[in-house]
């Protein structure tokens, strides 16, 4: 009882964190030609002054008994699903996203804040006696939990926060739910992308090839495996050159590859019912799925908005329009590519100091990073990250309730989905998605739900920590 | 002790940092690419442009320099609200111009500089800078100016490079000027100096942030070097006065030298024509005019030397032994044999030295033919194989090699060309209008000065040069330096420049009218038929007889009689150069005022 509990590591690293975001705002916004010198009403100036209003709410949840946060999980929950409702109507659209609510003298972005209701909302559903993985009831509600602020935030048109609720499929997973709901999801996200770059055939190919993979992995028997690739090539083959012959060059390949992979699904279906092998049918369903999501991609990305589509087709290099949808994403590129390994040095990035990237000090705020600090100065911040994470992680798995179990590995996750998205879009790994790297971009709400998040895990972690101190001290 | 599904997402979390730190390693540490990319984002260079170097004549006299001008720029983005009426007045061009060229301007880019207005003056730029044009600024540049106004198709003039030179040349850039003719164009690389780079560093809008790297990359531009010309310009001064509605060219050179002291091609312009907001109608004026103003007739055209060319043939008939100083030849009035050439009375018999004094036809009518069927040779045609040679080693039928810009090698018919004609048969009497200068022969004017100094240098000669000296080199081009000695020996030219002196001297002579009291000129007439209206008159000279200081080509198109017409101005050339005064303020008078008519290039009009 003599120490806190609380994980000062982890603070250290936050506060480190949040410390090395504010030096790289102020450089995006420096201006060596301007004589001001240092003005309160710049954008450094006001992120300083919600940097001092965060560590306020800190300090005030390491006093609040964490017993309050149970009870406080769905009320806050539900108030901040009025909030975002009326952002929607109420709202003020910034960047064609109505997602913004004037408060006095500053606006406020509510759907930041509801991630930390949600993830607070979730652990409470998630930690109850009658909740299960296994039930599919369980689920569905846990999914709804999920689903609601989602679609508000979806209809508020603020795309990229809403995705951001899709890294509490993480928690899920740790909690048990299927895994191959995870294989499916990455076979959707290589369907997706591969649809842009590859022929049919060849993906038809891939897919085939994913499919006996898999089914090796669960039940073995690799050799059999080559021999079915190697009777499907054969049986495709066939087809092709009769299908040639007969319509005078006009059969075209994927067709073939299609029939003879179907023909084929006959025999492994007998074959999975002698074996009793029920898991087999996991694979052909996993096949049909995939061949039948090939075809509805176009579908998809047809319902997409211009921006988006425009985003992502230049991600995958399928476009390259370096003045207009892709310039962001250029310069971005540019600037952190120019970096080298140490960098130009604080407030001497060109493509920083001279404009060059759009949303410098927001979004895309990594640039700055990777500008003036180079390869060193990023992966100093991407390993911060990757360590508070881990020990996020790490504060999860030594709850004693399960309710801090999730409420960690949320925090955890969605630090995790923003940092890979943010930094990935910069350096033209993931598309322009609008959504803040922790810490980093500039912005009081984003700063402050960040801040909210990480403490309530460290106070419930504390309790935790001090009990396992009081356990392991000697008798 | 750990979950292993919280293992497994452990992995997935480190996976997936490596995946951005590898990332991040390429487009880094192994991509230079976007590190080019940076600089191209941010440097911005502005050429400096060095003034062109100066050029003076023998004495110092400055020929051509370069004045400050200004180029009017513009950023349409942050041009305002203006006084069009007042910019367009200060700038020398109508209110709609300035209007459509700001719109040009805009249409192609409205953040990046455009020039508005060419070269204004150092008068409209500091008017300019009293008014309040937001958006428009200056740049300096310079531009030629004449002081002397003279010798336009000599030195030449400077315009833009075009489209294929800038493809061709990595030096020019768009809007660079470059020497297109005369003394511009040959000493373009010295002339042009070296331009300087200013680099500095901007924003994403193009504005100027400041110099890079302190400016310790920065080029700073050598100014062009200065040339002195070997031209006298009192004495051109003189030519381009006397050639006044003539057509032709007068060539003064140096024997001991080369040094080219005139080179007059009439007519022609005043060089400040060719510069400045003007120059485009004024070139194409000049383009237009049949009597081609802008054409250097002293290197590029080819005229029939005419009876100057007896000369050579003189030269080469004494060299080949075929006649002797003493033989005498009958002459009346024509040479009869074949065709026949006719002549004007004279008494007859004539030797070599009269027969140059007079420019009697039938004599060299007789050497030339014996040049040709001296039966040393095989027959004719081996014989005017040796006859080319020696006609080349006084420089003709090739070109010259001098510094002047378009100079042409001239025509002399050799055995291939008349086999051609003449299908292979032909003989000496076939090719008799070589031994008075006519038929296939074409001479550039430098080429005749250039015999008239090898003439005065009895048998050699320096290649003929424009350039006396250039800024900073202790010579000239090697080449100029060599002394051309031809095939015929220097003991030949004694008779033959006596010859010159009496045709000048002595009564009966052709060449009287250059006669100037107390100068022995040495002198040859010419009188060239031609395909397009009058004789053309020329005469060739050099004085003083025993130590030439110069040597004079006129040439005169349709000019007549070559004592009439171009005597006259060779003597007045002579007379100022070695004298320094003009005794006969009537003859110049005279001469200038004749004023011959030229159906011949005015019925193109």
């Amino acid at each position: 009882m003599t120490r806190s509990g609380i994980d000062w590591g982890s603070v250290a690293i936050f506060l480190a964190l949040m410390a090395l975001g504010w030096l790289n705002i102020y450089a995006a916004v420096f201006d060596d030609s301007a004589q001001a010198g240092f003005s309160m009403n710049s954008r450094y100036g006001s992120q300083l002054v919600w940097m001092g209003i965060s560590l306020l709410a800190a300090v005030v949840i390491m006093l609040i008994d964490e017993i309050y946060y149970h009870i406080l999980a769905y009320p806050s929950y539900l108030l901040m699903l009025l909030v975002l409702l009326g952002t929607l109507f109420i709202g003020t659209e910034v960047n064609g996203a109505r997602s913004w609510l004037r408060l006095g003298g500053f606006s406020v972005q509510p759907a930041e804040f509801a991630k930390f209701t949600t993830a607070l909302a979730l652990a409470r559903y998630m930690s109850s006696y009658s909740f299960s993985m296994a039930d599919w009831r369980s689920r569905l509600y846990a999914s709804l939990l999920l689903a609601a602020p989602m679609g508000i935030i979806l209809l508020q048109n603020d795309a990229g926060s809403a995705v951001v609720f899709a890294s509490f499929l993480i928690v899920f997973f740790r909690e048990g739910f299927n895994p191959w709901v995870y294989v499916a999801l990455g076979m959707v996200v290589f369907l997706f992308v591969f649809s842009f770059l590859w022929t049919p055939a060849a993906l038809l190919a891939a897919v085939i090839v994913i499919c006996t993979v898999m089914e090796g992995v669960m039940n073995g028997n690799w050799k059999q495996k080559l021999r079915y690739l190697a009777a499907v090539t054969l049986a495709a083959l066939t087809i092709y050159l009769t299908a040639t012959l007969l319509t005078h060059g006009n059969a075209g390949f994927y067709g073939c590859l299609l029939a003879a992979a179907g023909l084929s699904l006959v025999g492994v279906g007998i074959y999975a019912w002698r074996a009793k092998l029920r898991n087999v049918l996991v694979c052909i369903g996993m096949f049909a799925g995939s061949v039948a999501f090939t075809q509805t991609v176009d579908v998809v990305f047809s319902h997409m908005q211009l921006h988006q589509q425009k985003r992502i087709l230049n991600l995958l290099g399928v476009e390259s329009d370096l003045q207009y949808w892709g310039y962001n994403v250029n310069q971005s590129k540019i600037a952190i590519g120019s970096g080298g390994f140490f960098g130009k040095g604080y407030l001497r990035g060109t493509q920083t100091k001279y404009d060059f990237v759009p949303e410098q000090s927001t979004d895309f705020i990594f640039c700055t990073v990777g500008e003036e600090w180079g390869f060193a100065g990023s992966a100093l911040v991407l390993g911060l990250f990757c360590w508070l994470i881990l020990r996020l992680i790490r504060m999860g798995e030594r709850q004693q309730e399960p309710f801090g179990r999730v409420y960690c590995y949320g925090v955890a996750s969605i630090i995790l989905f923003h940092v890979l998205v943010n930094v990935g879009m910069t350096i033209g790994l993931m598309p322009v998605i609008g959504i803040p790297l922790p810490l980093f971009s500039y912005g009081g709400s984003s700063l402050f739900a960040f801040t909210l998040l990480f403490f309530v895990a460290v106070k419930l972690d504390s309790r935790h920590k001090e009990s396992d101190d009081h356990r392991n001290a000697p008798r | 002790m750990m979950n292993s599904r919280a293992k497994i997402i452990s992995i997935f979390v480190i996976a997936a940092f490596a995946i951005l730190l590898l990332r991040l390693f390429h487009i880094q540490v192994l991509d230079d690419s976007y590190k080019r990319a940076a600089q191209n984002n941010v440097l911005r260079k502005e050429v400096q442009h060095p003034p062109r170097g100066e050029v003076y004549d023998r004495n110092g006299e400055l020929l051509v320099r370069s004045i400050a001008s200004y180029d009017l720029m513009a950023i349409p983005r942050d041009v305002g609200e203006f006084d069009t009426l007042a910019l367009a007045r200060i700038a020398g061009i109508t209110p709609e111009k300035l209007k459509s060229e700001l719109n040009k301007a805009s249409r192609y880019s409205r953040r990046r500089p455009s020039v508005i207005v060419k070269q204004m003056s150092l008068e409209a730029k500091l008017l300019f800078d009293e008014g309040d044009f937001a958006g428009f600024y200056t740049v300096y540049r310079t531009m030629r100016s004449y002081p002397r106004k003279m010798a336009g198709n000599l030195l030449g003039y400077i315009s833009e490079a075009d489209a294929a030179t800038i493809e061709r040349d990595d030096y020019y850039q768009k809007g660079d000027y470059r020497g297109m003719s005369g003394i511009e164009r040959t000493y373009e690389e010295v002339l042009r100096g070296e331009k300087g780079m200013k680099m500095s560093v901007v924003d994403v809008h193009g504005i100027e942030k400041g110099p890079y790297m302190d400016g310790a990359a920065d080029l700073q531009a050598i100014p062009g070097t200065a040339i002195v010309t070997s031209l006298d310009a009192r004495l051109q001064a003189l030519g381009e006065q006397l050639m006044t509605g003539k057509v032709g060219s007068i060539i003064a050179i140096e024997p001991s030298t080369g040094e080219i002291l005139v080179m007059v091609s009439s007519p022609g312009y005043d060089p400040d024509e060719l510069v400045g907001r003007d120059r485009g109608n004024n070139y194409m004026k000049l383009l237009a005019n049949p009597r081609r103003p802008l054409f250097n007739r002293g290197v590029m055209s080819r005229y029939p030397p005419g009876s100057t060319f007896k000369l050579v043939n003189g030269l080469i008939a004494l060299q080949e032994g075929v006649i002797t100083p003493g033989q005498r030849y009958p002459c009346h009035n024509g040479y009869t044999i074949g065709r026949g050439v006719k002549c004007h009375s004279h008494y007859s018999p004539v030797n070599l030295r009269q027969a140059v004094q007079m420019s009697c036809n039938t004599y060299f009518c007789y050497a030339f033919r014996a040049t040709l069927d001296n039966n040393r040779y095989d027959g004719p045609k081996q014989a005017l194989d040796v006859w080319n040679e020696y006609v080349e080693s006084f420089g003709f039928g090739r070109s010259l090699d001098s510094d002047l810009a378009g100079e042409l090698s001239g025509v002399v018919p050799t055995r291939e060309t008349y086999d051609r004609i003449y299908r292979g048969s032909w003989n000496s009497l076939t090719v008799i209008s070589l031994s008075i200068g006519q038929g296939e022969l074409g001479c550039t004017p430098l080429q005749m000065a250039n015999l008239a100094a090898t003439l005065a240098n009895r048998g050699y000669y320096y290649t003929p040069h424009i350039v006396k000296r250039i800024d900073g080199r202790d010579s000239i081009d090697s080449r100029f330096y060599e002394r051309h000695r031809t095939k015929v020996d220097s003991r030949h030219f004694d008779l033959i420049v006596k010859g010159m002196y009496d045709a000048v001297h002595v009564d009966g002579g052709t060449g009287r009218n250059a006669y100037v009291p107390g100068l022995d000129i040495c002198g040859k007439t010419g009188t060239a038929q031609n395909p397009h209206g009058q004789d053309h008159s020329t005469f060739l000279c050099f004085a003083p007889m025993d130590d030439p200081k110069i040597a004079v080509s006129v040439y005169v198109e349709n000019g007549g009689f070559g004592g009439s017409i171009a005597a006259p101005i060779a003597g007045l050339i002579v007379e100022q150069y070695l004298t320094d005064t003009l005794s006969r303020p009537e003859l110049v008078r005279q001469v200038t005022n004749t004023t011959l008519s030229y159906p011949y290039y005015d019925r193109q009009q």
